[in-house]
């Protein structure tokens, strides 16, 4: 038969309380810190998927703001193509009145002063900047595209607007895993590079025939201004496209952030309800051994010994 | 023929084994809670009758008894016991400190965390993808060169912890074996002491106790095996002799801990925990962090240069490219020549870099030169290969940023040519780097470079929980055995108070026989033969 001797039962009851102290300490750890995985070793497997939600939802994050940069990108695009088809609506009404030939030279003068101005409002929005950036300037957005010396006359000597090529190169924001898109459009691209419908160049004919008072050649421009806002319309439509694209990329991120915060609380979070019913329980536990190990403690033969 | 006096002789006899009994019980009782102390038991035999057979054999029948004494104090243990506990505590030992250093492992990872390094990792990546919207933008370089400060950083204090993790491992076998020296002349002392009282026919019970505590003391510290000689404990470690009766015949310091670890006769307990922690774990994580680092750095990757790409002057790639050279004709560059100055790629070229560094020394930087990138990361200090330990952001691009190079395009040709700042092909490049997949120049693993953490962080997790989980059993183990020896050895309380109450019965009685006896004296002496008086 097993002797059984006091130290054996104070040894079994400190083994005891001591496990059940630190069962309660561990779940008083997750409840403190409301994870269940404090560290590798809680769990190694939810340790390698917690840290890939974790790198994950770090990219998808980079990806979100850079669709937020992009979105405005195409927005300020978007405005500023707006603007510079207001004017190419205006210059054509101001051609089709200019190609009337019952204006007197007088009437042309001042519609061809109207037509200069529009020409330098033109050239300001061809020379837009976002965020210090010039915007139809392609990867040289450092430089001002449209650059003229000041005229003898203290006006901007823009007679070289028609021939201006800006540069092509693409600015690509990276919008999710692998996903680049090219955000910006190329100053030519808008307001024509070498072709017949450069609007600069048509402005500069229309102004040139509307001095002379040769309204066959205003005329004659007309059809150019057409084709210019066909394509300048086109040039927005693209980017109403981006857009929308982007909104999409911007929706499939959130709901990839929903789902990964997701699977990472799953992993990580403990679930309190359960804590602290366990903590509860092993509070009493612990409670009941320490009131069972008082009374073992407590008495033996000696007490009963006169 | 007995004598008159006899059974005032028994009754002596009985009055003096009695004392001894209840001294021993209550030398037990005072060592009721004395490590290692084992209760103890006075051996109570009948003394021999004075009727031997032979000649002068009295006519009386029967053989007369002469009352009781005692012929030991023995102790009451199981050298079985002894040799289980001994077993299992060494594993306790070995499994308690691997535990604690995988432990201290975990906090010098801290993961997950938003401090630990997968998170320092995501920021590097993320500052990328930032500064790929600003190339030129100063205030993203700056925000890239910290985060990638703080990359080698993080590197360099994770080496640093592990080292001196290391390094206090390699003095505490230096002091456990100072402990161990210790214990050994403790129990050679006591080898000699305990021969020499037992030589004498007595039992050195207390001495014994104490060689056996000494000797439970030094099984966690190592697997030690204990035979019984004749001149005491003979103590091995493995084939290695460690005590032999009174002497020690081994200096035990950490050289020869290590030398016994490596010849396999070290298997077990505190020191094996230790070397093992340093040579196995500690080891292996700095070489996998060491191969982290080298292959961020260094290790092989594919990219993907794209069309139109220029690429700085000298140039190597590793596969052909056709270009349109600076003059607008065509060409071949074959893999291994340099790039001419100003060509422009004609097609996407698929070639493999030496890691970020490699990467980052294809592009244009934007100190208003047409040099290429340097290297990103350095070496601080000695050391042909890049570790965690001396892995260093290279400090001239650390002094200016501007030697961030982002860019793969120049434009104007000859002396006018300028790099275009604006061009962020690279720094997408690099930050597209975070689902890439490196070559470890090491192992030849291909993987991401948080794949590389991520594993082995997986593995520390699942060593440790297997280290923790066998503390415990090992631990349970030994509290199982140790009950059962102190089932055994232990003093009961609750025995010795009833014991005691036998004993001093037993005197009283002997005493009062002494008195019946003295009584009847008294009668035969003083009263027989006064008739008349």
């Amino acid at each position: 038969m097993l002797r059984v001797t006091s130290n054996m039962m104070n040894a079994q009851l400190m083994l005891n309380l001591n496990r059940n102290a630190r069962n309660m300490n561990d779940t008083q750890l997750q409840l403190a810190t409301g994870r269940k995985i404090n560290k590798p070793s809680d769990d190694p497997v939810g340790i390698t998927y917690s840290l890939r939600y974790r790198a994950d939802l770090s990219a998808n994050e980079q990806y979100q703001e850079n669709v937020d940069d992009a979105t405005s990108w195409l927005e300020f695009n978007d405005t500023v193509l707006t603007q510079a088809g207001s004017i190419v609506q205006r210059l054509r009404e101001l051609s089709v009145q200019g190609a009337s030939g019952t204006n007197p030279q007088q009437a042309l003068d001042s519609i061809n002063s109207e037509v200069k101005q529009l020409k330098e409002q033109l050239i300001d929005i061809a020379n837009s900047q976002f965020k210090g950036k010039y915007i139809f300037n392609g990867q040289q957005y450092t430089e001002q595209p449209y650059q003229f010396s000041t005229g003898a006359d203290g006006t901007l000597d823009s007679s070289g607007a028609s021939s201006v090529i800006t540069d092509d190169g693409l600015l690509n924001y990276t919008v999710g895993e692998s996903v680049q898109l090219p955000i910006n459009v190329t100053g030519n691209q808008v307001f024509g590079g070498s072709e017949s419908d450069n609007i600069f160049a048509i402005i500069d004919s229309i102004s040139a025939a509307l001095a002379s008072g040769n309204t066959g050649a205003v005329s004659s421009q007309i059809a150019n201004l057409d084709t210019r806002n066909d394509k300048m319309l086109a040039i927005q439509a693209d980017i109403g496209a981006k857009s929308n694209r982007i909104e999409l990329m911007s929706n499939r991120l959130s709901d990839l952030e929903v789902n990964l915060t997701d699977l990472q609380s799953k992993t990580e979070d403990g679930d309190y309800a359960e804590l602290l019913t366990q903590s509860k329980t092993q509070e009493n536990i612990y409670n009941a051994s320490l009131s069972v190990g008082a009374k073992i403690i407590q008495s033996s033969l000696v007490d009963f010994i006169r | 023929m007995t004598s008159t006096f006899h059974s005032i002789e028994t009754a002596r006899r009985s009055l003096f084994t009695q004392t001894a009994a209840l001294n021993t019980t209550g030398h037990n009782i005072a060592n009721a809670n004395t490590e290692g102390y084992t209760r103890q038991r006075v051996n109570m035999t009948a003394s021999i009758p004075i009727e031997a057979y032979g000649l002068s054999n009295s006519t009386v029948p029967g053989q007369m008894g002469t009352g009781v004494e005692f012929g030991s104090i023995d102790r009451i243990r199981e050298t079985f016991l002894d040799d289980q506990y001994r077993g299992e505590n060494s594993s306790l030992g070995a499994w308690t400190i691997q535990s604690d250093t995988l432990d201290k492992l975990e906090a010098i990872f801290q993961e997950p965390s938003d401090t630990g390094l997968s998170t320092v990792l995501d920021n590097f990546w993320k500052s990328w993808s930032d500064l790929s919207k600003n190339p030129e933008d100063s205030t993203s370089r700056k925000i890239v060169v910290q985060t990638t400060e703080s990359l080698a950083d993080a590197l360099n204090y994770m080496s640093r912890q592990l080292d001196n993790l290391d390094t206090d491992l390699a003095s505490n076998i230096a002091v456990k074996g100072t402990e161990v020296q210790g214990y050994l002349s403790s129990i050679a002392d006591l080898n000699s002491s305990i021969f020499k009282i037992e030589s004498m026919g007595d039992k050195a019970n207390d001495l014994r106790d104490q060689r056996d505590m000494l000797t439970d003391k030094l099984s966690k510290i190592a697997n030690i095996s204990v035979v019984q000689g004749q001149y005491g404990y003979n103590i091995s470690l493995g084939s290695q002799a460690l005590v032999q009766g009174a002497a020690v015949s081994a200096t035990v310091d950490s050289a020869f801990l290590n030398s016994a670890f490596s010849s396999g006769d070290l298997k077990s307990g505190e020191v094996f925990g230790m070397i093992s922690s340093s040579q196995t774990y500690l080891a292996d994580y700095k070489k996998q962090l060491n191969n982290i680092a080298n292959t961020i750095a260094t290790g092989d990757m594919d990219v993907t240069l794209p069309k139109g790409s220029v690429l700085p002057e000298g140039t190597v790639l590793t596969s052909d490219a056709t270009i349109t050279k600076a003059d607008g004709s065509t060409a071949t560059v074959t893999a291994g020549t340099a790039f001419p100055q100003g060509s422009t790629l004609n097609a996407d070229v698929k070639i493999t870099v030496k890691g970020m560094n490699g990467l980052h020394q294809l592009g244009y930087t934007l100190d208003g030169t047409l040099n290429p990138g340097k290297p990103l990361f350095t070496i601080s200090g000695d050391g042909s290969e890049i570790t965690a330990g001396n892995i260093t952001f290279n400090s001239e691009i650390a002094a200016d940023t501007n030697l961030l190079a982002t860019s793969l395009r120049t434009s104007g040709s000859g002396t006018s040519e300028a790099v275009v700042k604006g061009n962020n092909t690279l720094a997408l490049l690099m930050a597209n780097q975070q689902s890439g997949s490196f070559t470890s120049p090491t192992t030849g693993i291909k993987a991401t470079a948080g794949t590389f953490y991520k594993t082995m962080v997986g593995q520390l997790g699942i060593q440790s929980q297997e280290a923790t989980r066998q503390t415990e059993n090992s631990n349970y183990l030994v509290e199982q055995v140790n009950a059962r020896r102190q089932s055994v050895s232990g003093v009961s309380l609750d025995e010795e108070m009833s014991n005691m109450l036998v004993f001093q019965r037993a005197y009283s009685a002997a005493a009062r026989f002494m008195t019946t006896y003295d009584e009847m004296l008294d009668k035969l002496i003083n009263s027989t033969g006064t008739v008349g008086r």
